[in-house]
């Protein structure tokens, strides 16, 4: 199972340092990309202190200067000059080194990082003091926005979007999913316009809205039965309206440190969750958590949460929420004790965190090593959010949804499970009533292996004959019959279909397959004159028009025919003539124009063909001109578009090399698709169905299988038709 | 019919023309359907429907015909009852097969019994049991169980008041899930994927139309 390469102890390290380093690096390794970054220096710094006012007056943000907090900031930061220089070229990293009361006034705290944070008064708290009256609980629910908005307001590089995630490939286990195309990650989402998101956020409040969040994009639409199937976006970046005020996230949204201090008390879960929901059409879904640091105690729980799980809360601790926790190594379920589930983890570790959607269970790893299996279900009910939960400052977390090599063998994992989830479908014993003509019925027999052979049989005896496979369909008939004569197969009218029917048809069929367009009107006027008059004859208007492109088809051909032989002629002149002029001749001839006929027998060649040539163009142009005769006047537009689209033929020396549409009219596919539209119709004349009925079954099946996986039944993800059923028999197609 | 609980969501409900037209969507081409019918008359063994439909559909031979022939002369000794005959083919075959499914093999033995028994050929049914299912029996708990079912046979003389599961042993179609049973085993042994995949269908199709007809209104399948 650990297939994946042990974690080298040296390389959390690096990773476990404060982060007020990290913060540095982070800021250093953004791009320095405004032109203008060293310009109004001073300024910044008031305009960011303004923010904490501007929280409560979202986007009018007056430049009210204040300066209470700038003394603070200003103290406390040795090294501004280079942090000014630094951030200001993105505006957005307040957000990360303190979302919650500023948005650009952080140049100082960059620098100071934890320390600051920590020993003296956090400016954090000052902005927390006066909102304490509100709960802690409280959502914060126009902070992102409000800062966000002024700072594209305020900051002179604000026009260009600060960096954000860099959109990562979709990860390679989710390809086990049969909805994998659907599943996509994205950029985390652009800042919005200022002032289009309070309507949206505002609406956090117990709106029992679908499954938009604040963030981002306009809300994924929850897919009514009746919309196109849309994208499936996979969790990319934590969310920032759904965290606690206590936690910052880092800029690409993947880092959550925990920001609460000292004068709030250090007790103070804080959670976050994810921008976007798990489609549960994944399957599975797995993502891992780096503990950059485990503070002094490792208060952290890593799991799923429900859309509006308490923020003030670890995941576990509510209903709806799922967490691993590292102090104690327990699971929580909605609970407040724990079950005693795994090893504690900290500093260093990588806890993976997996849900099964096949199942409604969850499942962690530690370093790549599988723990188990835990939860039951997970998501039933809820939409499920990657979760994560904090409490002391000093903690510190980075995710990976799959930007990075996981360290668990993820794949090999999801292989399993899929094998194991269709296994079980698999295991579904077929009721007798699955394809009776009254419908799927409560009452479930098992049939019997024979039973289920005779309607298979019954199936594979109508495909044949729909189609005209008639020598197949006589032998198969012959085959099932014989030994097994007292299976009810019913082998009579529904199946071949009246004595001769089906070789007629098939006749026809191959006709137009084959191009000989009039024998197959010929024959279905007389044996299905009602296919040709039904519609207004679109039948008859088709194939007529496939009959003028088979005569255009013949002059082409006829025309390289006369080409070749002319060429053929001149190089037999050539030869005849001196051995030097091959090199004249070479070029002469493309030059000389095609109808430039030689002397002498050479001549005689290219005239014959040249008549033929001629008589078939005058015959398509007449056929061409009776069409016109007979539908300038038939308003349809399909009718008037396929004629369009066929004389259009005419314009092109070879249609087919043309390639486009013309080339779509002409090929000769075209030809297969004509021939079954016309088998499809003299059916229909004759009241049958248009599809075979086993086509039927299976476009039925992996309508269901899709809806279900679209509805979020997690096995449906793994019943994948296309896999199992198409690309796993052999391609014997020549 | 009840209101439905909080916790589950209201059914949704797909309208006709919006489910015509995901049918219409499913990729599935006139290709695709043939090689499923190939698939199924290869598994199941009709060689010259397999034949024709190789020219008739323009498809290349998924595999060598012959060794269907000698798959469904193997089925069909089985129907016959001829327990031996079928043993000597498989062994022409591959002897492997049945050195390396011992449950396969046993399960052939169990039919040589059943046919003794039907034939009333009591002593050589006991004869055969003792020296051939009894030794076997011991290295499973299922292969016991087996041997006490099929002896049960020899106690209901008067076959229509033998239990049902007792009964079932004399039917035909104790016959053809042994005869299945082969054919899978030599399937596997050519390397040829053994399930039907038509039926693999089925039964999609049918845990599909339960999971999805308790949550959703949407058209049945209409043949």
């Amino acid at each position: 199972m650990s297939r994946s390469t042990a974690r080298s102890a040296s390389i959390p390290i690096p990773r476990a340092q404060p982060s007020s380093s990290r913060n540095i690096e982070s800021v250093i390794t953004l791009p320095v990309s405004s032109p203008r970054s060293r310009g109004p220096q001073p300024i910044p710094i008031l305009q960011h202190r303004t923010t904490d006012d501007q929280r409560t007056t979202p986007n009018n943000g007056p430049r009210s200067v204040r300066t209470s907090n700038i003394s603070v900031a200003t103290s406390t930061s040795p090294i501004r000059p280079v942090a000014r220089s630094l951030t200001q070229s993105s505006p957005s990293l307040t957000m990360r080194s303190s979302p919650r009361s500023t948005t650009t006034g952080f140049e100082p705290r960059v620098i100071r990082g934890d320390a600051a944070r920590s020993v003296t008064i956090d400016p954090a708290c000052l902005s927390t003091s006066p909102a304490s009256p509100l709960p802690r609980t409280r959502r914060p629910s126009s902070i992102p926005a409000t800062p966000r908005a002024s700072s594209s307001h305020r900051s002179p590089s604000a026009t260009q979007p600060p960096p954000q995630t860099v959109s990562f490939a979709r990860p390679a286990y989710l390809d086990e999913s049969a909805m994998r195309h659907l599943l996509q990650t994205e950029a985390p989402p652009q800042i919005l316009p200022p002032g289009r998101k309070p309507s949206q956020t505002s609406r956090r409040s117990p709106t029992p809205s679908d499954d938009s969040d604040a963030e981002g994009s306009p809300p994924p639409k929850r897919r009514t039965a009746d919309t196109a199937p849309e994208i499936l976006h996979l969790p990319t970046r934590w969310s920032e309206s759904y965290r606690h005020d206590f936690l910052s996230i880092s800029q690409d949204g993947r880092d959550i440190t925990y920001q609460g201090s000292s004068c709030t008390g250090d007790r103070d879960a804080a959670a976050a969750r994810t921008t976007r929901p798990i489609p549960p059409a994944c399957g599975i879904y797995y993502y891992e958590v780096d503990i950059l640091s485990k503070g002094n105690k490792g208060h952290i729980s890593i799991g799923f949460a429900g859309k509006d799980v308490k923020l003030s809360r670890l995941p576990g601790w509510e209903p709806n929420s799922w967490g691993y926790h590292g102090d104690d190594g327990c699971s929580f379920a909605a609970e407040k004790a724990g079950t005693p589930f795994g090893p504690t983890y900290g500093t260093g570790d990588t806890i993976g965190c997996g849900i099964d959607f096949s199942t409604n269970t969850a499942f962690f790893t530690k370093n790549g090593s599988f723990i188990g299996s835990v939860f039951r279900d997970v998501g039933k009910n809820v939409e499920l959010y990657p979760s994560i939960g904090l409490r002391h400052s000093g903690e510190s977390i980075r995710v990976n949804f799959g930007q990075d090599r996981f360290h668990f063998d993820i794949e090999f994992y999801v292989q399993q499970q899929r094998a194991r989830a269709w296994a079980n479908i698999m295991a579904t014993p077929v009721s007798t009533s699955l394809l009776s003509s009254a419908g799927p019925s409560s009452v479930k027999t098992p049939a019997t292996d024979d039973q289920t052979r005779g309607a298979i049989n019954k199936l594979v005896l109508s495909y044949l004959s729909h189609h005209g496979y008639t020598k197949t369909a006589h032998a198969f008939q012959k085959q099932t019959q014989e030994p097994e004569r007292d299976h009810d197969v019913d082998m009579d009218g529904e199946g071949l279909g009246m004595d001769g029917d089906m070789e007629r048809r098939t006749r026809i069929v191959n006709c137009v397959v084959e191009g000989d367009i009039d024998t197959a009107l010929a024959d279905t006027r007389r044996y299905y004159p009602a296919v040709l008059t039904a519609n207004e004859g679109l039948m008859l208007f088709k194939l007529r028009c496939r009959k003028f492109i088979e005569l255009l088809l013949e002059t082409t051909e006829l025309k390289k025919q006369r080409d070749m032989e002319m060429l053929a002629a001149r190089k037999a002149d050539a030869m005849d003539d001196d051995e030097m002029g091959m090199d004249v001749d070479e070029d002469a001839i493309p030059l000389e124009g095609p109808g430039d006929v030689g002397s002498g027998a050479d001549g005689e060649v290219a005239r014959s063909s040249k008549d033929r040539l001629e008589a078939a163009l005058s015959q398509a142009i007449h056929y061409g001109q009776s069409m016109l005769n007979d539908y300038q006047s038939d308003a349809r537009p399909e009718v008037q578009s396929l004629f369009k689209r066929t004389v259009g033929v005419v314009a092109f020396h070879d249609p087919i090399a043309h390639g486009g549409i013309t080339a779509e009219v002409a090929r000769p596919e075209a030809r297969t698709e004509l021939a079954n539209e016309l088998n499809q119709a003299i059916l229909r004349s004759q009241g049958r169905p248009v599809r075979p009925a086993l086509e039927t079954i299976f476009r039925h099946t992996a309508a269901v299988v899709y809806e279900l996986g679209m509805i979020g039944v997690g096995a449906a993800a793994f019943a994948d038709v296309q896999k199992e059923f198409i690309d796993a028999t052999p391609h014997s197609a020549d | 019919m009840a209101a439905p609980s909080p916790s589950r969501p209201q059914k949704i409900s797909i309208r006709n023309e919006e489910w015509d037209r995901r049918l219409h969507e499913v990729p599935i081409s006139k290709n695709d359907l043939n090689r499923l019918i190939m698939d199924y008359l290869v598994v199941q063994g009709y060689k010259s429907a397999a034949e024709e439909f190789c020219h008739e559909a323009n498809l290349s031979a998924p595999v060598d015909f012959d060794s269907i022939e000698s798959r469904m002369n193997i089925r069909d000794a089985l129907h016959r009852g001829d327990v031996e005959d079928a043993i000597a083919r498989v062994n022409d075959l591959n002897p492997e097969i049945l050195d390396t499914n011992p449950a396969l093999y046993f399960h052939l033995q169990q039919q040589r019994l059943i046919e003794y028994i039907r034939e009333g050929r009591i002593s050589e049914a006991l004869q055969f049991a003792q020296d051939e299912l009894a030794p076997r029996g011991e290295e499973s708990p299922e292969f016991l169980t087996e041997l006490e079912r099929t002896m049960a046979l020899l106690a209901f003389d008067a076959l229509p008041s033998a239990p049902p599961g007792i009964a079932e042993l004399l039917s035909p179609a104790q016959r053809m899930k042994t005869a299945g049973e082969v054919n899978a085993a030599i399937l596997e042994s050519l390397g040829q994927p053994k399930d039907v995949k038509l039926v693999g269908v089925l039964k999609l199709l049918e845990w599909g139309e339960k999971e999805l007809s308790d949550r959703a209104e949407y058209p049945h399948l209409h043949l």
